[in-house]
């Protein structure tokens, strides 16, 4: 079976920070995949790279077969990456930025409406959709951009963080979405959090790193088991530690 | 790709033009200040005309003689109000001319009318009274001396027609000239320095014009670029499934057009400020520029706007390419700044002396400076000089696609998400007088 990323020995260097420092990891097609570990860890850099976003130092990943250095455009028309820190257009609406982004990926009018209709719903903002961007809460800004990476059926969604910012009832419906994209459109779905509660729940498979290395890899079960915890917080202390 | 443009176009014209600070600089600026600078010009010339009207002077005579008597009643007859002082103090004389707001002084010495009489130089001491630099004060400073010098005319004229009674006009102005210009080797029965007004009043306003366009294009591009960042969608467009030469092509086009909107409301308000104060000397003139060959031709027009175009690019390709260093937006338009100097100085130098005629190494200077070929194109009606335009052209499109070529690159590579300036040196210094109290 071919893997939905393949990212073998990954390092990238900043002037002199490694923030990613040998990583390997390997997401299979349909698989929710959490990425965990401390800030500064290095999560969003590898993001980054599965995004095409950045370069890695050295080290290769493969996004649905395709390399991220030379196949990078190939690779932006079949993912949607939702930044750790992200922003809409202030001055557009609620619609006419979905309606923005669906047309890079979408041709037909008919189905760019009914995307747009798609991404309404997930968002949950309903009529607010018609105002301006910049008079949205950063929660409801939130809801925005992750209906926005979802709404297209991309074959990889890259969501840095995606609840965080958003109340409770709220990340729980944004969590139900994922799984439904993930169940019934075959989207696969590389994610972070720092939210154990959430990971455990939703993804199929979680990487622990710390300081740009892998440091525990396998389902939540497998790895509650390893260490002996009764949650993944647990986990987490006993594998990072402090110091 | 040509969708995906048009797509980016749009989003950038409406985001660009729903942004209330923008309006404000488009609309306020041009079509509000522009007319209250001109309400304030015609003010001021108005009250300066007043004023010359008004002219009280204080007179100290010490002569009491009849040539002395003379200019005091010249003065008189030329509505004057003259304000006899007494003789005795000089300091109190002049504090009494500033304390009563009077014009000036005039200090006739006791042997006045009697070197005037004898032939010999006579003298008189002016006092004017310095009260600021504005366009009243500098004229009435100036009309004591004009007032003396049609007397001393007259005082001449007397002389002459003493000696020369019957034609004393002629012995003083003895040759007439009439003027005459040749343009393009046609003779034309205009004087030249009507002309060169004309050609003055129709050029001056074409490079603060054109400099505005291109500052304002500037500022719109950096301004694009550094907002993607500022509000952090840089990274969701950059891994969108576009072309990255096609993000930019649809920043450029849309600060374009943005600019151009923006270019007609300040001609317009531009237009209205010229007018209302020197939009009067070609109708008196009454010369038919398009007859003598002055006015611009077809060809001119095209060359002036294919420069301008490529000139607009290039602005803006660089402005990009600058504001890809900047973290916001701030930090974007100071950058682009100083920019604006390669702007400025063009404008200058063409506004008032001739790009030939300066030193060697300053008119290279200028003309690596790619910004002021449209400006120089803009003469070419004139001068007829289309090479000089056309090598301009060649010149900015070849300077605008080396920075277009770089400016895509950057877009390309990783650096438009690394790099960050930060103005470090720039916020401190902001922050200080704030940390004072
Ligand atoms: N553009 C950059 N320039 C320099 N250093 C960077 C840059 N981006 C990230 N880093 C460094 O790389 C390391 C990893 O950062 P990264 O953002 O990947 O961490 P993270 O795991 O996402 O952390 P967080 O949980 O806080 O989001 C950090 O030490 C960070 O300082
Ligand atoms: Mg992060």
């Amino acid at each position: 079976m071919n893997l939905a990323i393949e990212a073998e020995s990954v390092v990238k260097i900043f002037g002199s920070i490694h923030a990613l420092d040998g990583l390997s990891f390997y997401v299979k097609p349909r698989e929710i995949f959490g990425l965990i570990g401390p800030n500064g860890a290095g999560k969003t850099t590898a993001l980054r790279i599965v995004s095409t976003l950045l370069k890695p130092t050295s080290g290769s990943v493969k996004v649905l077969g395709r390399d991220v250095v030379n196949q990078a455009s190939e690779i932006r028309g079949l993912i949607s990456y939702l930044p750790e820190e992200a922003g809409a257009y202030k001055n557009l609406s609620g619609y006419e930025y979905l309606e923005f982004m669906a047309k890079f990926t979408i041709e037909d009018k008919q189905l760019i409406r009914e995307t747009v209709e798609a991404a309404a719903k997930i968002s949950g903002l309903e009529e607010r959709l018609k105002d301006k961007v910049k008079t949205y809460s950063k929660g409801m800004k939130r809801r925005l951009l992750v209906a926005r990476a979802l709404m297209t059926k991309p074959k990889l969604a890259v969501l840095d963080e995606p609840t965080s910012g958003l109340d409770v009832l709220h990340s729980v419906h944004v969590r139900g979405i994922i799984k439904q994209y993930v169940e019934k459109e075959g989207v696969t779905v590389l994610l972070s959090s720092h939210n154990m509660l959430e990971v455990e729940h939703l993804c199929d498979k979680v990487a622990l790193i710390n300081k740009g290395k892998m440091v525990a890899e396998g389902s939540p079960a497998e790895l509650k088991k390893e260490a002996n915890a009764s949650n993944l917080e647990e986990v987490f202390a006993k594998v990072v530690g402090f110091g | 790709m040509v969708k995906d443009l048009f797509n980016i176009i749009v989003k950038e014209v409406k985001e660009l033009v729903r942004d209330p600070t923008l309006i404000l600089g488009m609309i306020i600026v041009p079509l509000i200040l522009f007319p209250l600078m001109g309400f304030a010009m015609q003010t001021s010339m108005k009250t300066a005309e007043e004023s010359m009207r008004n002219i009280s002077i204080a007179v100290i005579d010490l002569d009491k003689g009849s040539v002395a008597e003379n200019l005091t009643n010249f003065l008189i007859t030329l509505n004057v109000r003259i304000v006899e002082v007494d003789d005795s103090n000089l300091t109190e004389a002049v504090n009494y001319v500033q304390q009563s707001n009077l014009t000036g002084l005039i200090v006739i010495p006791s042997d006045f009318s009697n070197n005037i009489t004898e032939g010999s130089k006579a003298e008189l001491d002016v006092y004017t009274v310095f009260r600021g630099g504005g366009i009243a004060e500098s004229t009435s400073s100036s009309a004591i001396s004009a007032l003396l010098e049609t007397f001393e005319e007259r005082l001449v004229f007397q002389k002459i027609g003493e000696k020369f009674p019957e034609d004393p006009e002629t012995v003083l102005d003895p040759i007439k000239t009439s003027e005459k210009s040749i343009i393009k080797g046609k003779s034309v029965d205009v004087n030249p320095g009507v002309l060169f007004g004309l050609m003055m009043s129709q050029s001056i306003g074409m490079p603060i014009g054109i400099m505005m366009l291109l500052m304002f294009a500037m500022q719109l591009a950096a301004t694009s670029v550094a907002s993607e960042k500022e509000e952090k969608t840089l990274e969701t467009l950059l891994t969108l499934p576009i072309n990255r030469f096609t993000i930019l092509a649809g920043k450029l086009t849309g600060s374009i057009i943005v600019a151009v909107m923006g270019a007609i409301a300040y001609i317009v308000g531009f237009n209205y400020y010229m007018s209302s104060f020197m939009g009067v000397i070609p109708a008196e003139t009454g010369v038919d520029l398009a007859a003598i060959g002055f006015a611009p031709t077809p060809i001119s027009y095209l060359l002036l706007g294919i420069s301008l175009f490529v000139s607009l690019i290039s602005a803006l390709a660089l402005a990009v390419s600058i504001s890809i260093f900047a973290e916001d937006v701030k930090g974007a338009q100071a950058l682009v700044g100083p920019l604006s100097m390669l702007l400025i100085f063009p404008m200058i130098f063409m506004m008032f002396t001739d790009i030939y005629a300066l030193p060697f190494p300053l008119m290279i200077v200028l003309f690596a400076i790619p910004f002021t070929h449209p400006m120089l194109a803009s003469k070419v009606a004139f001068t007829g000089d289309y090479l000089t335009a056309v090598i301009g052209i060649v010149y900015v499109s070849i300077f605008t696609i080396a920075v277009l070529y770089i400016a895509a690159r950057l877009f390309g590579t990783e650096k438009i998400l690394t790099a960050k300036l930060k103005f470090k040196w720039l916020r401190r210094r902001r922050r200080m007088p704030a940390e004072e109290p």
